[in-house]
């Protein structure tokens, strides 16, 4: 049976063909990425709750990129550059903590990262500008940066991309703690670009955006961790599920 | 009490959000709030090239509006005001058909009951007002809903549901012409236009030609995650 990958979606004021109203949608280079990958994509909107009853049915999650992650799930005040969606973060979060209940692989990207580091305990650098004194992780609004990253070696993300790799960059926040993650990846400056947790089936986050430079090893990497045997947990979760 | 996990087929567009202008999988809110707001969990469905092995992480499936249906499936050429997407059409019908051997409840909304009848073997008027001579169906040049009466087949679903007849919103331009082997249960008394099918034969394969998900009144997605909930009760392994 083709595996199943979930990606959060984001929930935004649209517009396509005679329409212009509130939708959830997805970048359909996400889609593309995960179907390259050999799995079936499906994507998780918010509201509905039922973060357990979701994870069930899949075998891998990717939280996706967009708006910023709320200041408030780690106990700070907001900047005024910071633009946040409450409804996606309480989807996201609890799809988060059901899949790391049961050990199920996860990709974060971009927002997806940060959102991880949250989730460990970690805290995010709300305006990275103003930290490092550049513009180069966001060059301007709808333009992409590109700069090397730099990873550790042994982590599972220098075993996809190699110890040193040329990425694309469109964010700014960055985390600046990472709670209980492993930092695996910096840029030139230092802000970090991976992390992961090497005690889990496949805990991922990167900085930047695979999926819109069609770079499928990270999603096939996630996919193959998804067809490796599961933990207890998970294995009786399936046996439940039937 | 876990809910059921209702699929939702998507639209993929070119879509504009914030600064964003990209190739997207959208969907309207309203049809993910519709299913949520009537005890339903839903996840989305893209329609590149899907895997029918994914119906079987899902309870129930909704096929949504959108574009008009590519009129080469029934044999005939594009009307000058068809706006077609080939392949969501196939993607589509490859998922139906699938749900319907499944015996996966189904929803078929506008768009998403006409590819019903063309699964079954029916057939679509392509521009209604060719044919009825009005645009009752579709008032407006832009988004905006007409409004007219359905009634309801004595003994069917839609008016066990329903009623004997309810004021339904209306944006359409094509309609069913031949249901195939679909059973027609609704009707716009005006112009005898087919408004809803059913197939008896099944848990839940019903489809209508206006938009419940963009009205308040959500009483066919509960009776749609109702049979869902059924079916996976019952596919559920005995403890």
């Amino acid at each position: 049976m083709t595996p199943v990958i979930g990606i959060s979606c984001y929930v935004e004021r649209a517009r396509w063909g005679p329409w212009d109203r509130s939708a959830a949608l997805i970048p359909y280079t996400y889609v593309n990425v995960v179907a390259a990958a050999g799995a079936c994509p499906i994507l998780l909107p918010p509201g509905g709750g039922q973060a357990s009853t979701v994870i069930d049915r899949l075998d891998g999650l990717v939280l996706a990129g967009g708006a910023d992650v709320g200041p408030d799930l780690y106990a700070a005040q907001p900047h005024a550059e910071t633009v946040t969606r409450p409804d996606r973060d309480a989807n996201e979060m609890a799809l988060l903590r059901a899949a790391l209940a049961v050990d199920l692989p996860v990709l974060g990207v971009c927002r997806g990262m940060q959102l991880l580091a949250v989730a460990y305990g970690g805290a995010l650098d709300q305006h990275l500008p103003e930290s490092v004194g550049h513009p180069g992780h966001l060059p301007e609004p709808g333009v992409f940066g590109a700069h090397p990253a730099t990873f550790a070696p042994g982590s599972r993300v220098a075993a996809i991309f190699g110890p040193v790799s040329e990425v694309n960059s469109y964010h700014h926040q960055s985390i600046a703690d990472p709670g209980r993650l492993a930092v695996t990846g910096w840029a030139g400056d230092g802000v970090i670009e991976a992390v992961e947790d090497p005690a889990m089936r496949f805990v991922l986050g990167v900085q930047w955006h695979p999926e819109e430079a069609a770079d499928v090893r990270p999603f096939a990497a996630l996919v193959a961790a998804a067809g490796a045997p599961a933990g207890a947990a998970a294995r009786a979760r399936r046996a439940v599920a039937g | 009490m876990s809910r059921p996990v209702i699929g939702i087929m998507t639209y993929a567009e070119e879509a504009q959000f914030g600064l964003v202008d990209t190739f997207a999988a959208v969907l309207p809110l309203s049809y993910v709030h519709g299913v949520h707001e009537s005890g339903g969990r839903a996840v989305l469905i893209t329609p590149d090239d899907p895997d029918t092995d994914i119906l079987e992480r899902i309870d129930g499936i909704v096929f949504a509006g959108g574009s008009d249906i590519d009129p080469t499936l029934f044999g005939e050429r594009a009307h000058p005001a068809a706006h077609v997407k080939p392949d969501r059409d196939a993607a589509e019908l490859l998922m139906m058909r699938a749900a319907i051997e499944a015996d996966l409840p189904i929803f078929g909304i506008c768009r998403g009951m006409q590819l019903m009848a063309v699964a079954y073997g029916g057939w679509l008027h392509q521009h209604l007002p060719d044919v009825l001579g009005t645009d009752y169906h579709r008032p407006a040049a832009g988004p905006k809903f007409g409004q007219h009466p359905v009634r309801f087949a004595p003994g069917s679903k839609c008016q066990e549901i329903l009623g004997d007849e309810v004021i339904v919103n209306s944006f359409h331009h094509q309609g069913i012409a031949d249901p195939g082997r679909l059973t027609p249960v609704g009707w716009s008394p005006q112009d005898g236009l087919i408004e809803a099918t059913e197939d008896p034969a099944k848990t839940f394969v019903l489809g209508v030609q206006w938009h419940p998900e963009d009205s308040t009144d959500f009483r066919l997605f509960a009776a749609h995650i109702e049979a869902a909930r059924a079916r996976r009760d019952r596919h559920a392994p005995v403890p």
